[in-house]
């Protein structure tokens, strides 16, 4: 009995590597090729890539949905063009990688444009956001300025553009500071404020201000750090793909179905640019 | 890059080194309460083994690092190698203490009846017949453990602790490139290589009866 039982595990094993290998190859040929027939044959499918831990531009919803300003907007966009959208949760900190291996079509969630990424050769939409960058302190610490914060610990979200002009821009600044901590999502960072293990957040304004609304006892510094701008990325060879979806949000904003959508977001209203022109 | 990353790999060694320090000993404990004729301690030690191993280390890790603040409104710590350390150690205790109870329950009941007649006490028999051979035959499941232990340690990422793949992944974002995951994947290999060696030599040591 033990002895079919121990030969019964290892036939279990040997199968389940063999089986194991089989699979994998055979699921990475079958993304290969769909991806190019998507990106050859006649488009029904839109995979929009986003962070789904932010709020207000993604995020996911009570109902177990991904909703927020951009899932909106995209779906508006979708829906013009006659495609089917999925929404599909990147890694924030390795977007630019899942977009390359065409994990989805583009990056559209509040995603700052950065000079790195234009570099990198990315297709870049037309900027529809105007953003600055805010510290968030607890509303008790006293901090009023950034110049407050010297020797004091600060978190950012990694793969965000606060980390970014942290190490570029910003540099000077963040030697001020006494450490620079990245976490993996802004919630963390928010956690670790209000755990009193850091002393602020450099975090976008938008992002701050529905935070700060929902949860008492946080400060956001009136000082703007970083001006920077929101856009689409899509990979290098899909130009065409961003001027589809460029000339159907200019319908979109045409037509006031980007207005009415934009109202239901009053923190960000104000900023979209295509509202203000 | 190399320079930065290798900063960080003296926190990873912190975790790694720290980690063993304490599980080590505590799994030797755990295996020894689990294995208790008091039913309800033994029961009670399983129980835990099982929360152990049956959840990601990564939950545990958030757990033991922001569960003080959300469950009592107590400060999350600030060096983060304290949280860390604390849930890197009871995972691996609960580990080694399987590979320690599959060890010592391996040895005949012959030698402790043999022990017994000769005139050892429990204890004796325990330190000086049992622990030697079940050393000697636990050696490459530990092994196994302490090799996925360096490369567990970039999970510490989750809690925000700056370690060497965090640093990696930074470097990566900001330069938009693969290379510092492939430099973080040769640091963990050179790191398992001299575990391997390390580890191979001590069994070599151990090998004195064949």
């Amino acid at each position: 009995m033990k002895r079919t039982l121990a030969l019964l595990l290892a036939v279990m094993m040997l199968a389940t590597v063999l089986v194991g290998c089989g699979n994998s190859s055979d699921q990475q040929q079958a993304a290969g090729s769909e991806a190019s027939e998507a990106s050859a044959a006649e488009r029904t499918t839109f995979i929009m890539g986003i962070d789904p831990e932010y709020p207000p531009f993604s995020y996911l919803g009570d109902d177990g949905n991904y909703t927020g300003f951009d899932v909106e907007i995209c779906q508006a966009v979708c829906d013009y063009l006659g495609w089917e959208l999925e929404v599909f949760g990147v890694n924030w900190d390795e977007k630019l990688v899942q977009l390359d291996s065409f994990e989805c079509d583009c990056i559209w969630s509040g995603m700052t444009i950065l000079d790195s990424m234009k570099e990198a050769g990315y297709t870049l939409s037309a900027p529809y956001y105007d953003n600055t960058q805010v510290l968030v302190v607890k509303g008790d610490s006293g901090f009023a300025s950034s110049a407050d914060l010297a020797g004091k610990d600060v978190a950012v979200q990694l793969g965000t553009s606060g980390e970014a002009l942290l190490n570029g821009d910003l540099a000077d600044l963040a030697k001020t500071f006494g450490n620079v901590v990245t976490c993996d999502s802004f919630l963390k960072c928010f956690t670790e404020l209000e755990g009193g293990s850091v002393d602020a957040v450099f975090v976008d304004m938008p992002v701050a201000a529905s935070y700060v609304a929902s949860h008492e006892g946080l400060n956001i510094i009136d000082e703007d750090l970083g001006a920077e701008q929101y856009g689409i990325a899509f990979r290098a060879d899909d130009t065409e793909l961003c001027a589809q979806v460029e000339e159907a949000v200019a319908a979109l904003v045409a037509n006031g179905t980007y207005a009415e959508i934009a109202s239901k977001y009053p923190d960000i209203v104000n900023n979209l640019l295509f509202l203000s022109e | 890059m190399i320079v930065k990353m290798s900063e960080g790999l003296g926190k990873t060694c912190a975790i790694f080194f720290l980690t063993l320090l304490f599980s080590l000993p505590l799994g030797m404990i755990v295996a020894l309460l689990r294995m208790s004729k008091n039913k309800i301690v033994s029961a009670v030690t399983r129980f835990f083994i099982t929360v152990l191993r049956g959840t990601p280390l990564m939950l545990q890790l958030l757990a033991v690092t922001y569960g003080p603040y959300y469950l009592f409104g107590a400060g999350v710590a600030r060096n983060k190698l304290i949280p860390v350390v604390i849930a890197f150690s009871i995972n691996y205790a609960a580990y080694f203490a399987e590979i320690y109870r599959g060890g010592i329950e391996s040895i005949p009941v012959g030698q402790y009846e043999a022990a017994t007649v000769l005139g050892y006490t429990k204890f004796q028999t325990f330190m000086r017949i049992i622990l030697p051979q079940v050393v000697k035959r636990i050696m490459p499941s530990v092994t196994n453990e302490i090799v996925t232990l360096v490369k567990d340690t970039s999970m510490a990422f989750t809690v925000s602790y700056q370690e060497m793949f965090t640093i990696g992944k930074q470097i990566a974002n900001s330069q938009t490139s693969f290379m510092p995951f492939l430099v973080a994947g040769v640091f963990y290999y050179i790191f398992n290589l001299i575990v391997d060696r390390v580890m191979g030599r001590i069994e070599k040591r151990l090998d004195y009866y064949k």
